[in-house]
């Protein structure tokens, strides 16, 4: 939980590497629908269509930012913390992010 | 949007000077719930409608903020937006005004840019967006309050001096702030504020001249950074090297929407890091509530019984102030008649007017306390979170969440809610949420309702003395029209407006405690509101039903009410609604209430006001049960559940839709509705 807090989370070194994500992973690349509760991960790639992921664009989540799923609603769908923001989105959506595992000797 | 649209509109704040006689326009933009509207009211003293949910403001709103020296500034609130992609109607209203596109508003001579700054990093997404329109621009932190209880910080000389725009804090609901919110407005109105400089490389071919002209003007930057050798000059020079190895490498342009907003997100983050900022805790109390009313057991029970326990007020607690404004018609009634001769006169005012007007005003404790359970729970944070519950639902009908909002504000009044679907993206979501919207059970039934559930249903415990049989009819009304406006909606989806169901994002605003002083506004308005319409429809109502009992005269009198023009026009349209139970008074009655919805029950009062003139009992619903069984009672229940009765909803359908094709369905599909409705339910009871 603190280490989200201290969100802040693109460094310059993922930025460098939007779209090449995949040679530089140490960790496997999750959905983030797989991703167990209050464990923070990193963004790494947005499998949606241009115009669905502008929305989550807008709102600061692009690869290289870290968020963690913090409940799930009554219907199951996540609840997000993401950059000190609570989200909410569907879980079809969550299937579409993929992120993977802060390595532990991040930061 | 680059620079010379700044000039562009430097210019035309004098033409547009002249024209509103030397006042200058300053726009609040900002992120949903940030507290733009907050502030709007503390600058201008208007109250334009505050709540702790993203989305409230669908439409600009113009307001006049006095200054110190006595000068008027204009002010106009707009809807939140997180960038202007403009993909939904009130993003787009925002988007207009500020680039002085707005038909009836001149271009903003300056910008008032508001975020929250408990959740500083991502609001700031909204900063380049803003300074491009090379407006002279005020950034406020708002919700200081919240940061610093919850342990955050930020250094806002920092911050301005890294984007190079003035920067102010503040705490909008307290006014902390306001005094250089109201400088800056000054400066505005004297030019004294020069247009910021895009503090970014957003568009990629002209990024490298955006760093040029930044250098240039940010010689103030240059000189603290010196000392500081660490830190990059300025923040595009410095998220550029981040960026890219040269300012003047070309960005990749396979993903270039992404690349854009990976862009600036990296700026904006080096730029929170130069401002020292630390995001605060997260709410402790926040997680705990949520983990309540997010539960899955415990989120939709509690749910249940707050609701149920609220149409239990209804009946319960406002009984008393009911009976104590009946009394208050009645006696003042009475006396007025003592004192006034018996002619025409005497008749219009006390049997027309006094019973018409008077048998709705009655409604009025009723409708506060709906209006002050609708308060506590759009202030408190959780009509986000029920928003959120009731996603997956929306979802399976094909409608996506953001509707879930204008259907519950459908709950107060339909007009608004109408208004509110601006928030949804897709086009036919939207047009499907303004078709289903008047199914709610707007606070107009509730009059209508109530007087008829008095009637017909007795006064029995159900569930122990918390809940009786009446609340019970009275949940069954509300979840009748929801039910209504699922399955409608879910027809339209698969028919006439068929589309996938879009994006569902919700941000969880932190639960705040509703303040006394926001709630009681909220009640004085709606009391205003709730009188306006008795002063206006009822009242006009009223008269003419009473001219019309008037003729034809007999022997210069006039006739028995079964007689007269109104018994006849009754009459006539009785076959057509005998079948659901209904006499010739409710079909007047029905009729009337086209205008608005609780008119039916102001011409009740005074249909039986002047057939019965000489009988003192003013218990418009002893004399409903005396005329109508059980079954007619809950057949016109259910035909004011359906039917779209209520000219306002019309006109509003209308121009959010841009035609008459759509009201046009929408009335007739819920009137053909709400008589089989009527039909069966007279069959069952
Ligand atoms: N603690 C705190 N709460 C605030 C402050 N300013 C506004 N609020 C609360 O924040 C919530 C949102 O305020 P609004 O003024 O409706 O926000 P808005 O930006 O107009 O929102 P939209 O119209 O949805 O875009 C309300 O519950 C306000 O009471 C502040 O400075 N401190
Ligand atoms: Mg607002």
């Amino acid at each position: 939980m603190i280490a989200v807090e201290q969100a802040a989370h693109t460094s310059a070194d993922s930025v460098e590497n939007v779209g090449e994500f995949s040679h530089d992973a140490d960790a496997p690349v999750l959905r983030l629908g797989e991703v167990p509760l209050r464990r923070t991960v990193e963004l790494v790639r947005i499998d949606l269509p241009t115009d669905t992921m502008v929305p989550l664009l807008e709102r600061g989540i692009v690869p290289g930012c870290r968020m963690c799923p913090l409940r799930q609603s009554p219907s199951g769908d996540p609840i997000l913390l993401v950059d000190g923001v609570v989200l909410a989105l569907r879980r079809e959506m969550a299937e579409c992010l993929r992120v993977r595992d802060i390595a532990p000797d991040a930061d | 949007m680059s620079s010379e649209c700044g000039v562009a509109t430097t210019d035309a704040r004098v033409e547009s000077g002249s024209v509103r006689s030397g006042s200058v326009l300053v726009a609040l933009v900002g992120p949903p719930n940030s507290g733009k509207s907050t502030l709007f009211n503390q600058l201008t003293g208007l109250r334009q409608k505050v709540a702790n949910y993203p989305g409230v403001t669908v439409e600009k709103r113009l307001g006049h903020a006095r200054l110190p020296d006595g000068r008027e500034v204009g002010v106009v609130d707009l809807p939140g937006v997180h960038g202007f992609a403009a993909r939904s109607l009130d993003e787009r209203v925002a988007k207009d005004v500020l680039e002085g596109r707005a038909p009836d508003m001149p271009a903003p001579d300056g910008v008032i840019l508001v975020v929250d700054s408990t959740r500083l990093e991502p609001q700031l997404m909204l900063v380049e967006p803003v300074l491009e329109l090379g407006l002279p621009t005020l950034l406020v932190l708002n919700m200081t309050d919240e940061l610093e209880r919850r342990g955050g910080g930020v250094d806002a000389d920092a911050l301005a001096e890294r984007l190079g725009v003035e920067v102010v804090r503040a705490n909008a609901r307290a006014g902390v702030g306001l005094d250089r919110i109201r400088a800056f407005l000054a400066n505005v109105a004297s030019g004294a504020v020069a247009a910021p400089v895009a503090a970014g490389g957003v568009g990629t071919a002209d990024a490298a001249a955006h760093a040029a002209t930044v250098e240039g003007s940010a010689a103030a930057a240059d000189s603290m950074t010196a000392a500081d050798s660490t830190t990059a000059a300025n923040p595009v020079a410095a998220s550029d090297a981040g960026v890219a190895t040269s300012p003047s490498r070309p960005r990749r342009i396979e993903l270039p929407v992404l690349d854009t907003y990976v862009d600036r997100r990296g700026r904006i983050r080096r730029i929170g890091q130069q401002a020292r900022y630390t995001p605060p805790a997260p709410s402790w109390l926040t997680e705990r509530l949520d983990a309540i009313f997010l539960h899955k057991v415990w989120g939709p029970l509690i749910f249940f019984v707050v609701v149920a326990l609220v149409f239990q007020a209804i009946f319960a607690w406002a009984a008393p102030l009911m009976d104590g404004i009946e009394a208050l018609v009645e006696v003042s009634g009475a006396w007025l008649s003592d004192r006034l001769p018996d002619n025409w006169f005497r008749s219009l005012l006390i049997d027309g007017v006094w019973m018409g007007v008077g048998s709705v005003i009655v409604f009025l404790p009723q409708i506060l306390i709906l209006f002050l359970f609708l308060g506590i729970l759009e202030d408190s944070g959780y009509m986000a979170r029920a928003a959120v519950i009731a996603d997956r639902m929306m979802y399976k009908v094909g409608l996506q969440g953001r509707a879930f909002l204008p259907l519950l504000s459908g709950y107060a009044c339909a007009v608004p809610a109408i208004m509110a679907a601006r928030t949804v993206e897709d086009e036919r979501d939207r047009l499907a949420t303004i078709f289903v919207v008047p199914f709610m059970t707007c606070s107009a039934r509730l009059p209508v309702y109530t007087l008829l559930i008095a009637a017909f249903i007795p006064d029995r415990p159900l569930l122990g003395p918390f809940f009786g049989a009446r609340a019970a009819t009275l949940l069954g009304l509300y979840l009748l029209g929801a039910v209504a406006a699922v399955g409608t909606a879910f027809l339209l989806k698969r028919t006439l407006l068929r589309g996938e169901s879009t994006t569902f994002l919700m941000e969880l605003p932190p639960y705040r405690l509703p303040t006394l002083r926001s709630l009681a506004i909220r009640l004085l308005d709606r009391a205003r509101i709730f009188l306006r319409r008795v002063g206006r429809v009822i009242l006009t109502v009223t008269v003419v039903l009473w001219a019309l009992t008037q003729f034809p005269r007999v022997d210069g009198q006039a006739p028995e009410v079964d007689d007269s023009a109104l018994g006849r026009i009754g009459h006539v349209i009785e076959p057509v609604i005998e079948p659901l139970g209904f006499d010739w008074r409710i079909g007047v009655g029905i009729i009337s209430s086209l205008a608005a919805r609780e008119v039916i029950v102001g011409t009740l009062g005074t249909i039986y006001g002047i057939e019965e003139a000489t009988e003192t009992s003013t218990e418009l619903r002893d004399r409903l049960r005396r005329d109508l069984d059980m079954g007619s009672g809950i057949a016109l229940m259910v035909f004011f559940a359906f039917a779209l009765q209520c000219i306002s909803t019309i006109a509003v359908a209308r121009r959010e839709t841009g035609g008459w094709k759509w009201p046009a369905i929408q009335w007739a599909y819920m009137l053909t509705l709400a008589v089989i409705g009527a039909f069966i339910a007279n069959r069952i009871f």
